[in-house]
């Protein structure tokens, strides 16, 4: 007798005859099946001061089933798909509590929409690649006097399978590759990374980014509190957008009265020279994709334009519960996650001009984001790596400061953009220039 | 095996339930599974570690193709680690009170329903209460022969609330986490407290921020404790040279009032029973009457950093051990509550915790209450809301100047490296002199 058919000994045949045996399995019991089975491999490595401390390996599956039964859905996930079964009855079990409502049906073939647009094949998750990115950091950290605290560099590669019980049927493909090193002179620290789908990373940037913060940082003065117009860069602005304003552009937030933005769709709420996008199509995007965590095809969507709110996005649950249509915005929360509404890449477009002609402080990174109030914007941050220039020169690093604001008000009164961007979890962003912003120094 | 110095395989099973809560409907629900392995292999120099999914034991043939992988990964390191020799041993874990296992979801959820239901209150207008339970069974192996397993069901809700009026938003929540017992029965007046809460916000002002005296209530007071010392006292950040309190062991820190413990076998949401290198776990006083006096530690960086134990290795599933707080608090002082706020004359009773975060290195933290009182003379006054604290960790905890009576604990989830963990935060409530208040009124 053939012995049973392991998920861990995986080619893609066998991926398939899976897929396949459970969405049979599934339609017998259910309305309508969804599997999403992946695998992942990741080998990283860590430096601890100059030297790397380890190196790690890691090869991993998920089985993520949605049902539908009644208008009901239900979910399940496993880490070990050869117990498909204990993770479909846990979905029926998730079903069968779940409320009720308006449902049209997963997805169909999606023609063309299959395949992959941020799989590079010379992504080879091995251990000499991250012993080269994490050299490649040292040598550019080299460049100025600092200690290197530590570093991280890692590679990984994902292929998926995404099915349904109405025909669908995709593969796709990811690699992610990034690296970050975080450095010291006395007590100025400097932190900078760099991610992306491409083998096209430059560590030594990277690792001469990191000590260029530490190193210019120190010997910070104080600033006075007062009313600045503020730089932030790409992942300062990140981390703001990310506390309050994309949360508030998510359908379900909209529909179940948790967005400040519900009732504003048509109105001017920012700067008219912004506009804000998901492109799921940008080359560089780490989320870029053709189709959504669900299989929608995906499109470009504006959801502020000149500064007028234009869109908020959907995924098909909150779709069809509303009335409205999907926009193509599920996405899968990591290797395993279930869906739900995200962005693939969100891009911000605008003049573009040189931030720092005049009086400014640049701020490279920010503490405390994620303790911004979600729903109004409201926030505090203590800055980091924060420099006071006068009139387009750096004039003196800044040694401590909060900056107090709100997310949605600081749009509305800028500057203008940065021509240089940088992929920033699902953002590629540019820096920003605010104005008038509340800065507590001394 | 030739090079292989030391290895150790911690594997954990795990079963998540959730449900999801939205304006009294369900609007997720179910059980998630988690099986994986770390495998460690200490090669002449470093580590080279495994992850994979579905370990199955007894340790076989495929066992030795792992520790060759793993040790084929340690020969790229070039640091040599060095590991501590420590005790051994497991706590018994705290006995189940209620077992939210025997629960079935439909009374959990309905349980559920009655608090977000108590939040929908007039003045509300979206509710949200959600559940988490997480069964884990651990086990440990190394390669000297220690054995440990255990298993512990961790569960915690939170409710949120949203007022609305004139196009104004605000919101309150409430939450709770448990150790080995069900949280979920009789809670209703959490949901209430979270809606009066969120429409008492609407008139709450912003305060102007500034440098002022604040009073801590014991859940921000906790998240204090853990952001401006508790990280930078971890042993792995010192020896990376990425933390202010290197090199300052024995060292006046902090006023002669303040006293910060860390004790993962303390009952509570942090409890460890093992920690992730099968070392035995304890209490570490970090700072005693002002004094720096130990580090946390994990078997690595205890031997390299030295002053304290092993002991506070953590890892989420299929995660790497890091040094980690548990249960971390300040001792309580002899005032009481009122005195602070008399003592504090001007300045603002911050309460609630929305988070923190710190830079270890620069030796500054960040953290946001969720709402608070101005204090003029000496007297609590009108509600604040968007406030947050920030400070250097060197000269702040000389700020100091009263810790209150009684100290209570909160349970929450800590980050760091990518990993969150359960950990508890508690204090009871402490007067801050000059205080880096930030908060966006202009009035």
């Amino acid at each position: 007798m053939a012995p049973p058919m392991s998920f861990s000994m995986v080619r893609w045949w066998v991926a398939v005859e899976l897929v396949e045996e459970i969405l049979k399995a599934g339609a017998e019991q259910a309305d309508e099946l969804e599997v999403y089975l992946a695998t992942g491999t990741t080998v990283s490595a860590r430096l601890r001061k100059k030297e790397i401390s380890y190196a790690s390996g890691s090869k991993h599956h998920a089985l993520s089933l949605r049902v539908v039964r009644d208008g009901k859905i239900g979910f399940s996930s496993t880490g070990n798909p050869d117990s498909w079964k204990d993770c479909l009855r846990a979905a029926l079990k998730s079903a069968a509590l779940a409320a009720r409502q308006e449902w049209r049906g997963l997805p169909g073939p999606a023609g063309d929409a299959g395949g992959s647009i941020n799989y590079d094949e010379n992504v080879v998750p091995d251990p000499e690649c991250v012993s080269r990115l994490l050299k490649g950091m040292m040598e550019g950290a080299s460049q100025h006097p600092v200690d290197i605290i530590s570093g991280s560099a890692q590679v990984s590669r994902c292929r998926a399978f995404l099915a349904n019980t109405s025909g669908l049927f995709c593969e796709e493909r990811e690699s992610m590759v990034s690296a970050g090193l975080e450095t010291i002179r006395d007590q100025s620290t400097g932190y900078e990374y760099e991610t992306s789908w491409r083998m096209d990373i430059d560590p030594v940037s990277i690792g001469e980014k990191s000590a260029f913060l530490a190193a210019t940082s120190h010997g910070g003065r104080d600033i006075p509190t007062g009313i600045y117009d503020v730089v932030l860069s790409p992942d300062a602005l990140d981390q703001l957008l990310g506390s309050a304003l994309l949360p508030a552009l998510s359908g379900r937030n909209v529909h179940t009265g948790r967005s400040r933005l519900a009732d504003l769709l048509g109105q001017e709420v920012c700067d008219t020279a912004l506009s804000l996008i998901d492109n799921p199509f940008h080359p560089g995007g780490s989320g870029s994709c053709l189709h959504d965590g669900e299989g929608t095809p995906t499109r470009v969507l504006a959801l502020i334009r000149k500064g007028v709110l234009s869109s908020f996005a959907y995924d098909l649950k909150t779709a069809c519960r509303y009335g409205k249509e999907t926009t193509g915005n599920a996405v899968r929360s990591g290797l395993g996650g279930g869906v739900t509404i995200g962005f693939h890449c969100i891009t911000l477009e605008g003049p573009r001009r040189d931030l720092l002609e005049e009086d400014t402080l640049w701020v490279h990174d920010i503490v405390g984001a994620h303790t911004a109030n979600p729903l109004t914007g409201d926030f505090s941050v203590e800055l980091a790596n924060a420099y006071f220039y006068r009139d387009g020169t750096p004039e003196y690093p800044v040694r401590k400061a909060m900056m107090s604001g709100n997310v949605f008000e600081m749009l509305r009164d800028t500057g203008g953009l940065s021509f240089e961007e940088k992929v920033v979890g699902c953002c590629v962003l540019p820096s920003i220039r605010l104005k008038n912003q509340r800065i507590i120094g001394k | 095996m030739h090079g292989i110095r030391y290895f150790d395989i911690r594997h954990v099973k795990a079963e998540i339930s959730q449900i999801d809560l939205e304006n009294g409907r369900v609007e997720s629900a179910g059980t998630t599974f988690l099986d994986r392995a770390v495998i460690r292999v200490l090669g002449p120099r470093g580590w080279g570690i495994l992850t994979v999914d579905h370990y199955e034991w007894p340790r076989g043939r495929k066992f030795g193709e792992l520790l060759a992988k793993a040790a084929s990964l340690a020969s790229l390191t070039g640091e040599k680690v060095v590991l501590a020799e420590t005790d051994t041993g497991i706590l018994p874990v705290p006995k189940v009170k209620v077992d939210p296992r025997g629960i079935d979801l439909e009374e959990k959820a309905m349980h559920l329903r009655e608090i977000e239901k108590a939040a929908l209150i007039p003045g509300i207008s979206s509710t949200r209460a959600g559940y988490v339970e997480r069964y884990e069974q651990v086990r440990f192996e190394d390669s000297c022969g220690n054995e440990h397993a255990y298993s512990v069901v961790r569960s915690g809700y939170s409710v949120l609330a949203i007022a609305q009026r004139a196009g104004e938003m605000q919101m309150g929540y409430e939450r709770r986490h448990d150790l080995q017992d069900f949280p979920l029965c009789h809670r209703q007046e959490d949901g209430e407290r979270a809606a009066r809460r969120a429409i008492a916000l609407l008139d709450a002002e912003r305060p102007r921020g500034g440098i002022m005296n604040a009073v801590l209530d014991p859940e921000l007071a906790g998240v204090f404790a853990h952001e401006a010392v508790g990280h930078a006292a971890e042993a792995d950040l010192v020896q990376e040279g990425g933390s202010v309190l290197a090199g300052r062991i024995g060292d006046r820190i902090g006023s002669d009032v303040v006293t910060i413990v860390d004790d993962p076998t303390l009952p509570g949401f942090g409890f460890e029973p093992v920690d992730a290198e099968g070392s035995r776990v304890a209490k570490t006083t970090v700072v005693e009457r002002g004094v720096l006096s130990s580090f946390l530690h994990s078997r690595e960086t205890l031997p390299v950093v030295g002053s304290g134990h092993a002991g506070n290795a953590r890892a989420m599933p299929g995660q790497v051990p890091q040094v980690r707080m548990t249960n971390t608090y300040i001792e309580e002082g002899d005032s009481t509550p009122e005195e602070l706020i008399a003592e504090c004359r001007k300045g603002v009773l911050l309460c609630g915790s929305r988070g923190g975060q710190v830079d270890p290195g620069r030796g500054v933290f960040q953290f946001n209450a969720e709402y608070g009182y101005l204090i003029e003379h000496g007297e609590c006054g009108a509600m604040v809301r968007d406030v947050s604290l920030s400070g250097e960790i060197l000269a702040t905890l000389h700020n100091i100047s009263l810790c209150a009576r009684s100290r209570k604990m909160h349970a929450g989830y800590c980050g760091k490296g990518g990993q969150t963990v359960p950990v508890s935060d508690g204090a009871p409530h402490v007067l801050l002199h000059g205080a880096v208040v930030g908060g966006s009124g202009t009035g």
